[in-house]
């Protein structure tokens, strides 16, 4: 009964058109109705409320702390923690304009476009030979492409570090621009891949039939149908740039070469003393251009995720 | 058909024989060759080479500023004996296995939720990514502050509460076990958006007529869950917990931003311990001997999610013929 149960429901889920445009239908309100509303209440609205709640706290916290006196930072049972009475941009004055926060911020940036720019190019081309050039042992090179996916930074920083020295990149912003793609170039590969199979075979026979070439092929038909999913492959490949720790660490030594992350943790905690205020301060601005980031393209983010993954 | 059609075109003989260089531009295995070129020249150069070299590397005595001699087996035998190695091989499978299973089950969880009608879903939806955008370093410094010893909020709220006292505040990083607890808990607030919002993906392509049909069948909302969602998800969730116990089981900067191992090196994962041992105390061999041993660690896991998951999606396709 629960296999039959199980087999007979995945058939017309798997006929594609069908399933896809009932479930893109999220007005539908299919058995909805069945649900009454303080039913619904408990069993969806307050269970959601609470993990929402606590996702979100910790960026409260680090706002409130941004923004508070230093005395009132230490100082937890004399009024409410979670209220600030006198606000104060003080620490963020003294982290824009009193320490080196913006030349990491500008590295982090520079190193993030660069090595983003980098491997998108390397893997729009790779996406097409797989996908379309089709040379002997296409298949088998995506998957390796695939498994370089798997493969972590924490396994290789060692090696690449004795490596970096050899090349005479140690300490500068190359040695991230040129490590960097390992992780993106997998990623990117393989969501553009399954870009470029929507994109239909026909078009490219016409091209090459009126004499185009392959290259003329992808730059002037395949990547402006691709866009979105080079914006999708963009955002994600910057989000993991500046999100990157331990090449960072590793690989830089030096103050005003520093990215924002490895900045934080090693430059504002003098001796024992933590500055929290201006931590908060640097944690919440290292995190805004990618908030900002997202919030204007969300859905290729999630795209960019979910694509991914089901490939 | 389509494919034909291409090959036809690019088997046209040339007027006269077709020069080396023309076979270069036109050969369909030359052409992929030079697409590949860009790609493979970061891979091999800055991932397999270094793969390799990190395994020779952890055969040796290399330190900083010197190249190693082969001493065979001898650092992961020094490590075979190490406590420091053992409580972090110890404590980087418990940390995987309890992040993993609690960031699965609110995942899937939250995703359910999610896929009920709901006003703001996509306002809700993009709220919920946010831990996941955030940079974790920056986040886990938050986490540092939030269980700071002295001054921690959650503290605050639990002596408000009277659960605890206010003269003996809970220790939280200085406490080996709730140390532990708190990296644990940091990790798996990260997590659960990431399983969240790919599980909810996998949700939508699921025709809501399947659950009207089970339901008119007379299934409860468990059977509707257990024998239509679940089995329609598995081969997602096969892949989503995939990534996220490999990348639990190699996480660094989540730890390192927050402890740095300590207290007592009681929250040392592998990843921390062999960066510890090898760039700073120097002993490049020893730490990459302590990288390379997460290796079969991280096969094995792959495996068990992999075709644990596929054998059961196998075995359903199967039974169906």
């Amino acid at each position: 009964m629960t296999t039959s149960a199980g087999t007979d429901l995945k058939n017309p889920a798997a006929s594609g058109a069908f399933s896809r445009s009932a479930a893109k239908d999220d007005h539908s309100e299919g058995m909805s109705y069945l649900e009454s509303l303080p039913r619904k209440t408990v069993t969806v609205y307050i269970p959601l409320f609470i993990i929402v709640v606590v996702l979100l706290f910790p960026f409260y916290w680090m706002f409130i702390t941004s923004i508070k006196p230093d005395q009132d930072l230490l100082d937890l049972h004399g009024g409410n923690p979670l209220w600030v009475s006198e606000p104060t941009f003080r620490h963020f004055y003294k982290l824009l304009f009193e320490s080196n926060y913006p030349t990491w911020l500008w590295n982090t940036m520079f190193v993030a476009v660069c090595a983003t720019f980098l491997s998108i190019v390397a893997s729009v081309l790779a996406a097409y030979a797989i996908t379309r050039i089709r040379y002997k042992g296409a298949q088998t090179v995506g998957g390796l492409i695939f498994l370089a996916y798997l493969v972590p930074p924490s396994i290789l920083f060692i090696p690449l570090s004795t490596i970096i020295h050899v090349y005479g990149l140690f300490d500068t912003p190359f040695a991230l621009i040129l490590t960097y793609p390992t992780i993106l170039i997998p990623f990117c590969t393989w969501l553009l891949m399954g870009y470029f199979k929507t994109i239909p075979y026909e078009l490219e026979e016409c091209a090459l039939i009126d004499g185009a070439s392959r290259w003329q092929i992808l730059v002037k038909i395949i990547i402006p149908l691709a866009v979105p999913g080079l914006i999708s492959a963009f955002i994600f490949a910057f989000t993991l740039c500046w999100n990157e720790f331990i090449y960072a660490l590793t690989f830089i030594s030096s103050n005003p070469n520093k990215t924002v992350p490895t900045a934080i943790v090693s430059e504002f905690v003098d001796g024992d003393v933590f500055r929290w205020g201006s931590l908060m301060a640097g944690a919440l601005v290292g995190s805004l251009p990618l908030v900002i980031l997202y919030a204007f393209f969300v859905e290729h983010y999630v795209s960019a995720m979910t694509g991914a993954v089901k490939e | 058909m389509a494919d034909a059609a291409v090959a036809r075109t690019e088997a046209r003989p040339m007027p006269g024989e077709p020069s080396a260089w023309q076979q270069l531009k036109v050969n369909r295995n030359w052409l992929g060759f030079w697409f590949m070129v860009p790609a493979m020249a970061f891979l091999v150069l800055f991932l397999v080479y270094p793969l390799g070299k990190g395994l020779w590397m952890s055969f040796t005595d290399a330190r900083i500023g010197r190249e190693g001699r082969f001493v065979g087996l001898e650092n992961f035998e020094w490590l075979s004996e190490d406590s420091d190695f053992i409580g972090a091989l110890i404590f980087t499978i418990v940390f995987t296995f309890v992040a993993s299973a609690v960031k699965f089950a609110i995942g899937l969880y939250l995703a359910l939720l999610l896929n009920n009608n709901l006003p703001f879903k996509a306002f809700i939806r993009s709220v919920v990514l946010i831990p996941f955008i955030v940079p974790t370093v920056l986040s886990a410094v938050a986490f540092w502050w939030i269980f700071d010893t002295q001054f921690s909020v959650i503290t605050w709220g639990l002596v408000k509460m009277g659960i605890i006292d206010r003269g003996s505040p809970i220790n939280w990083m200085g406490d080996p076990f709730m140390a532990q607890c708190v990296v644990i808990f940091a990790n798996i607030w990260r997590g659960i958006p990431f399983i969240a919002i790919t599980l909810l993906a996998g949700l939508q392509t699921v025709s809501p007529s399947l659950y009207e049909a089970a339901t008119l069948d007379g299934a409860t909302r468990w059977q509707n869950f257990r024998y239509v969602t679940y089995p329609l998800l598995t081969p997602i969730i096969a892949v989503v917990m995939t990534f996220s116990v490999l990348f639990t089981f190699t996480d660094f900067q989540l730890i390192w931003a927050m402890t740095r191992g300590g207290p007592v090196n009681a929250t040392h994962l592998m990843a921390t311990l062999s960066y510890q041992r090898g760039i700073l105390g120097g002993n490049l061999g020893e730490g990459a001997a302590i990288a390379i041993s997460m290796v079969p660690f991280l096969l094995a896991a792959i495996m068990f999610s992999w075709f644990g998951l596929q054998r059961r999606k196998w075995q359903q396709g199967e039974s169906n013929d």
